[in-house]
């Protein structure tokens, strides 16, 4: 199931719904939730940051392998080259003081997911989140 | 997402329900706002029926906590989901805010 959005500029949420009515996505509340999460930080990157005002599109992508019991995420858009894993996850036993207010999305989205990876082909930035499902 | 927040005597009483998402953040960030007017502020947050939480709702968490450390308060989080708790565990937001 596939669908470029164009622009996206406010378009988030329409986005993170598109992905999550799939119909390969199983009906498990916890499993959902995980999906939502990872994909609604994902496309945040995205929207707000690969493009000047949000001029651009995204094509988001979700598949499912049935034999491998595998859900298939990928957002490609053609926004300023960035590779959201390079980032150093935020040190998570700071005290309070020292925490700060950003960096949390992408490291949920690792968390969340069974593998992430980002690669920069024909021009475009394109994530690709996987997560197995059981049976 | 529905928030509603009742002052009884020194103490604030919070519920939120729903989704705290890209949709409705701002609206959390706003409620949140209002709390950080208080002095000695004393919070006490019904998460019951807060389904889910992004990482942009976990800053709003995040510098609502410091405000409330500023002004001399405490703020607590109660009765949350499974899910959402190991959001605030994972990202250690569980050691920098009380959570019962």
């Amino acid at each position: 199931m596939k669908k470029r959005f164009n622009p996206i500029k406010d378009k988030s949420s329409e986005i993170i719904e598109f992905v999550m009515s799939s119909p390969d996505i199983p009906d498990d509340d916890v499993l959902k939730f995980k999906l939502r999460l990872s994909i609604e930080e994902a496309v945040e990157n995205v929207v707000r940051y690969a493009y000047d005002g949000g001029i651009g599109w995204l094509e988001a992508d979700i598949h499912f392998d049935q034999n491998a019991l595998l859900l298939t995420i990928e957002l490609r858009d053609a926004g300023t080259p960035f590779n959201p894993l390079e980032k150093a996850d935020p040190d998570v036993n700071l005290e309070i003081e020292e925490r700060e207010v950003g960096g949390l999305g992408i490291f949920l989205c690792k968390k969340m997911m069974d593998s992430i990876e980002y690669r920069y082909e024909d021009g475009n930035n394109v994530l690709t989140m996987t997560k197995k499902v059981n049976s | 997402m529905d928030i509603k927040i009742n002052k009884e005597d020194n103490k604030t009483f919070v519920v939120i329900d729903g989704r705290i998402d890209t949709t409705t953040v701002e609206e959390f960030q706003k409620a949140a706002n209002t709390l950080m007017e208080d002095e000695n502020p004393d919070i006490d947050i019904d998460c019951t029926a807060l389904s889910y939480t992004s990482s942009q709702g976990l800053r709003t968490f995040l510098m609502l906590q410091k405000s409330v450390m500023k002004h001399g308060g405490k703020m607590v989080l109660r009765n949350m989901n499974p899910q959402v708790k190991e959001v605030f565990d994972i990202t250690g937001f569980s050691n920098i805010i009380t959570i019962i």
